[in-house]
């Protein structure tokens, strides 16, 4: 019993940080129609700077968390902005701009090796709680309070996509680009937009992660391959969708565990990101557009 | 010394030739953007060291190691021939990722991480090749058969009916040509030669890991193919040659070694975004990619 607890607190809490990550892959995707793989390589180098901020120069950690924020949000801009956007000005298929992307996402993963070397980094703050039990698995805090974030970020990310001007302004460039120009919306200005509040949320997973597992400069692969999984399997077109997919992935992989050894832990988002492309390709929540179109 | 350096580039180019014209089959002339090459050349090099490694003569290593990455090839093809653009990349990368933590973690087979060492030199008929020399002959012999064959078979019929299905697949199935089998065969071709690739490697270098099947060496493959140009084997050729004679002052330059795999790996991401920006069909290329 308390096994089956305990894997579904893990499976809960790496959800939310899925969702995070899927919320903003699938965001971007949804408004500027590609797969943007170096979210996960934004991810991953705003982890360091937060380390640079509170780990070597000493920061305190919250003014080092809000710079991190800030800095994730501004490293998508310049990504949208220095390559995206020349190539897509180029007329770019979404195919060259996943391979830019993962172009980018090396060379961001090489970049971080060289400065700060392959090793593993901590900013653990604090001494490690005891955790509180809930029906025999234990939670600490520190993952409670990542669970509210991660819940009320995605609440105002969906209040913000249904609400204000500038959400309405992005879903009708991810409905029909063309129709949204002629209303007087600047595409180039939304995709801004949207990189800037995609990349603010993976800033945001940044400070979540490094708070609760250690950081080192290959773990935006992992991050954004279940990223992407959840957002696929819950419907890449939709967020609530992405949202949804991604908890669903937290649970299975940590529920599957308990067969298989936990080195194929990250094998098993691909097996039902197969078994879903197979399936269902647009997802749970999706909108059927784009998967067998050319 | 010099000689010796001058001998392994000539090996690995040789290799990488294989890997990148099979490549090319697929991305270039399927129109199938396949990221998951890697898994074909990595099943290929575990398959056949392993079996060398249990006694298996060196041929029937290699021809086993082909089949098992032609196979390999068959089953990635089953879910994704009929996917298109950037789902079907993100298929078969994941398929690479799977056959990744596969080598990680049977370890009863594959010894995981640790790799496997030892891997002998080819031997037929109780002659062996060690010398540097020997297996750089050998490995253009090899090299030199696998191109002449895919581009035997790009110039066939079904090599055409390839073409036909990456330019317009509507116009090839009003014309009773079965699309997705068509895709999976040429997944399965280029899976078989990358096998044969990989075999090559295993037996050169006598070592081989996880590592070496990574998600870098897809990056590798990719700016290879594009700075040569798609649809084009001579292009394949070229681009080998010079992403592989490129990063090499690197290791002259005295950065030390914990610089210089990343700086390689940076100057291949930069060449391919520069690439894709200013020159899309790179140098010899006939289609560009993602037009399909």
């Amino acid at each position: 019993m308390s096994i089956i607890v305990q894997l579904l607190i893990n499976g809960i809490m790496a959800g939310s940080i899925y969702a995070l990550i899927a919320s903003g892959f699938s965001l971007i995707y949804s408004v500027a129609k590609f797969m943007h793989f170096a979210h996960g390589s934004v991810v991953t180098v705003s982890a360091f700077f937060l380390f640079l901020l509170v780990g070597i120069l000493k920061f305190p950690f919250a003014l080092g968390a809000i710079l991190t924020v800030v800095f994730g949000a501004l490293l998508g801009l310049l990504i949208n902005l220095v390559c995206y956007k020349p190539l897509r000005n180029r007329k770019a298929t979404n195919a060259v701009l996943l391979i830019a992307s993962l172009a980018l996402f090396i060379f961001f993963q090489s970049l971080m090796i060289a400065l700060f070397g392959a090793d593993i980094k901590t900013i653990r703050r604090g001494a490690i709680s005891t955790g509180i039990n809930i029906f025999g698995g234990i939670i600490t805090e520190l993952q409670i309070i990542i669970v509210i974030v991660s819940v009320v970020l995605l609440v105002l990310l969906w209040l913000f996509m249904k609400k204000t001007k500038i959400g309405k302004a992005m879903r009708a460039v991810a409905d029909n680009k063309e129709v949204a120009q002629t209303v007087g919306i600047n595409p180039e200005k939304i995709y801004n937009i949207t990189f800037i509040v995609g990349s603010a949320i993976a800033g945001i997973a940044a400070v979540l992660i490094a708070l609760e597992q250690n950081i080192e400069p290959n773990m935006g692969f992992s991050l954004i391959i279940k990223g992407f999984t959840g957002s696929i399997i819950g419907g890449i077109s939709s967020v609530p969708g992405a949202v949804l997919g991604s908890y669903l992935l937290g649970l299975v992989e940590n529920l599957g565990i308990w067969y298989l050894p936990s080195g194929y832990k990250d094998a098993i988002a691909f097996f039902l990101l197969f078994i879903f492309l197979l399936i269902r390709p647009q997802g749970i929540l999706g909108l059927k557009k784009g998967v067998g179109a050319k | 010394m010099i000689e010796a350096y001058l001998i392994h580039i000539l090996i690995l180019i040789c290799i990488y030739i294989v890997l990148a014209v099979s490549l090319d089959l697929a991305v270039g002339f399927t129109g199938m953007l396949n990221m998951g090459h890697v898994a074909f050349f990595g099943i290929g090099a575990y398959t056949s060291a392993l079996l060398v490694l249990a006694g298996v003569p060196f041929w029937i290593g290699l021809i086993a190691g082909a089949i098992l990455a032609g196979i390999a090839g068959f089953i990635l093809a089953l879910p994704t021939s009929k996917l298109r653009g950037d789902y079907l990349a993100l298929a078969t990368l994941g398929f690479a990722f799977i056959i990744e933590s596969f080598m990680k973690n049977w370890v009863s087979v594959t010894r995981g991480p640790l790799g496997l060492p030892g891997i002998p030199r080819p031997s037929f008929f109780g002659f062996t090749i060690s010398s540097q020399l020997g297996y750089l002959i050998f490995a253009f012999i090899v090299m030199l058969i696998c191109v002449l064959l895919i581009v035997k078979i790009e110039k066939s019929p079904f090599g055409r009916m390839l073409e036909a299905v990456r330019d317009d697949d509507v116009a090839a199935k009003t014309l009773g040509k079965n699309v997705r089998m068509t895709r999976s065969l040429g997944l399965i071709v280029s899976a078989f030669f990358a096998g044969i690739a990989g075999c090559l490697y295993a037996h050169y270098i006598s070592f081989i890991d996880p590592t070496t099947f990574s998600l870098l060496e897809v990056i590798l493959l990719f700016s290879i193919i594009i700075v040569g140009g798609l649809g084009s084997s001579k292009g394949a050729i070229v681009g080998t040659i010079i992403l592989l004679i490129l990063p090499e002052p690197l290791r002259f330059l005295g950065f030390p070694s914990s610089i210089v795999g990343p700086a390689r790996q940076m100057l291949y991401a930069l060449i391919l975004l520069l690439i894709i920006y200013f020159k899309p069909k790179g140098l010899f290329g006939r289609v560009q990619l993602g037009e399909t």
